[in-house]
């Protein structure tokens, strides 16, 4: 004793990263992380895991009396990072009332300590993600914060918006992002847009997603950005509702945004999914003609499509047009490729694509091993399925469901019921499958056989 | 892959997974092979099929047959050669459709 324990101190300069209050930052470019870009910077909880919590009980009492015997034996003045971390450790062991019992029991007892912005946001989170439906622990939390008079700001604003739509709180965030909005300050675009793409996971009538919208946009002059039209038409073009998009993307451009390349790809792949070729194609030329350079994501989305659709021969002259803009293809690119070959039935041909990608030194993964098993079985090419298989299982390559069944088919077609027995125990050991579809897959393809049998049909 | 085997899962419908792993009181025959009282149809097969593998029951010249010893004849009706084909639906007979 008479010194803070590590844990405390440790925990000081990991958990209470202050955010920028304003956003500086552009939106990155980079189309995975531009949405979920401050995800980062939220106090993570997986840094705490690996320390040790100095609160073994969430009992109230038993806190209230370590945190006495610390302040009253150390010998360094305890900051505000300190009770910051011991509030963050308590919390995450403790229920909301007990935790802002103890803030109020340091803040009573340590009359050196005057909470900042950083202190009462531990608090919220840990207010919003407390399982009640009622928000009445969020507006204590904020009363406290207003009352020992810390103003609540965006980021305020961001941690409790960001904390109730992790725990599927979103209604909830909805109405509290508004009365912030009324009462402090309104959401910045990434708060803004954090809600809007939880709001589009949820909910599938549009018209609520438009009138949150509008809404923001009357009263608190709060406006969609590009990023924001992307989720829009990323939600629209996943429920195949393609006419909307377009609107969209004409809305985008009456609002002064230019689409870049990643609303592109949003776009192509919303089409791809539907088979639409002619239309992906349309879009990487508007690409071209706009000045918009479309990158690896595009052109394996458009090659994706191509192959989808039929069209292989095109999606392999883009396979060049793509080396030519200097994209090295990678896995997703090839498997696609060859997905589209096996269903046009020419599986050799996709056979010595996996060739070529090697010899390019592109690596295949557990897709394009399966995607080209399921051809070959397809084909009924069960030397070259067998051989490929074997390769598989010497690299510890799961079985995906579709390769699987198909392989099973193609074995028990041929009189290996053994072999296919073999299979299902690799695809039990290899953890491919759960064991009740890899058995039962199994039993109906050895069914399928008796039948197949007493009608004369197979071997 | 996914979202297509997340599909399967919810069209393999829950009853017939349920009569796969749902634990089920044994008859004598099969309880003394098994040694213990309850087990799911998926875990019984499980149980045979190892012993056929770790017991090398397997005609060798004819992988799919497997020969019988006493132990698995008193399972499978007693037969002296079974063939793997039909090895699910012999087990299944010891696990009747029960009346709801």
């Amino acid at each position: 004793m008479g010194k803070v324990p590590p844990s405390f101190r440790s925990m000081a300069s990991t958990q209470l990263v202050k955010k920028p209050t304003t956003s500086p930052l552009p939106p990155p470019r980079d189309p995975r992380s531009r949405i979920a870009v401050r995800e980062t910077l939220k106090p993570s909880e997986d840094t705490r895991e690996p320390l040790r919590n100095p609160f073994k009980t969430p009992d109230l009492s038993d806190a209230k009396s370590l945190f006495n015997s610390i302040a009253s034996t150390s010998r360094i003045p305890l900051d505000l990072k300190f009770h910051n971390s011991v509030l963050q450790s308590y919390a995450s062991i403790a229920d909301v009332d007990d935790t802002v019992k103890l803030f109020q029991h340091i803040l009573k007892s340590q009359p050196d300590f005057s909470p900042e912005n950083s202190t009462f946001h531990i608090l919220l989170a840990h207010a919003c993600r407390a399982p009640d439906s009622s928000l009445s622990n969020v507006h204590r939390v904020l009363n406290l914060m207003v009352n020992s008079g810390v103003k609540p700001d965006q980021v305020t604003t961001d941690i409790a918006v960001r904390s109730l739509c992790e725990s599927g709180r979103v209604d909830e965030a909805l109405g509290l992002v508004k009365e912030l909005s009324e009462k402090h300050s309104p959401p910045d675009t990434y708060t803004y847009n954090l809600l809007l793409k939880h709001l589009c996971k949820r909910t599938d009538s549009l018209s609520l997603v438009y009138k949150f919208i509008d809404e923001m946009r009357k009263s608190f002059r709060v406006k969609p950005d590009l990023v924001s039209y992307t989720i829009l038409i990323d939600n629209v073009c996943n429920s195949k509702n393609l006419r909307e998009a377009k609107r969209l993307v004409n809305a985008l451009s009456d609002a002064g945004f230019k689409p870049d390349c990643f609303l592109y790809n949003t776009l192509m792949k919303g089409y791809c999914t539907l088979s639409k070729g002619s239309e992906a194609i349309s879009i990487y030329k508007e690409m071209i003609e706009k000045g918009v350079e479309p990158d690896l994501i595009t052109y394996n989305t458009l090659i994706f499509g191509l192959s989808k659709s039929g069209r292989v021969e095109e999606a392999r002259k883009y396979l060049k047009t793509m080396v030519e803009a200097g994209y090295e293809p990678d896995a997703v690119t090839y498997t696609s490729l060859m997905n589209g070959m096996c269903r046009k039935g020419a599986t050799l041909g996709a056979l010595s694509l996996l060739e070529e990608m090697e010899g390019r030194g592109c690596a295949p993964n557990d897709c394009t091993y399966n995607t080209l098993l399921h051809g070959l079985c397809k084909a009924r090419l069960m030397d070259k399925g067998i051989e490929l298989y074997e390769l598989m299982k010497s690299k510890g390559v799961k079985l995906e469901t579709a390769a699987y069944a198909t392989l099973l088919r193609a074995l028990v077609k041929n009189g290996k019921v053994a072999e296919a027995y073999e299979v299902f125990d690799y695809a039990v050991e290899s953890k491919s499958l759960t064991d009740a579809s890899a058995y039962s897959a199994l039993e109906t393809t050895l069914k399928w056989l008796k039948k197949a049998k007493e009608q004369g049909l197979a071997v | 892959m996914l979202p297509q085997r997340l599909k399967k899962a919810i069209t393999d419908n829950p009853k017939k997974l349920g009569n796969l792993i749902d634990l089920v009181n044994l008859p004598s025959t099969l309880r003394d092979f098994v040694g213990q009282s309850q087990i799911s149809r998926l875990g019984c097969f499980m149980r045979v099929w190892s012993y056929i593998k770790t017991n090398n029951l397997q005609d060798p010249k004819n992988k799919n047959v497997v020969n019988c010893d006493e132990k698995l004849k008193s399972i499978l009706l007693g037969k002296e050669r079974v063939e793997l084909v039909e090895l699910p639906s012999l087990i299944k007979l010891h696990f009747p459709k029960q009346p709801k």
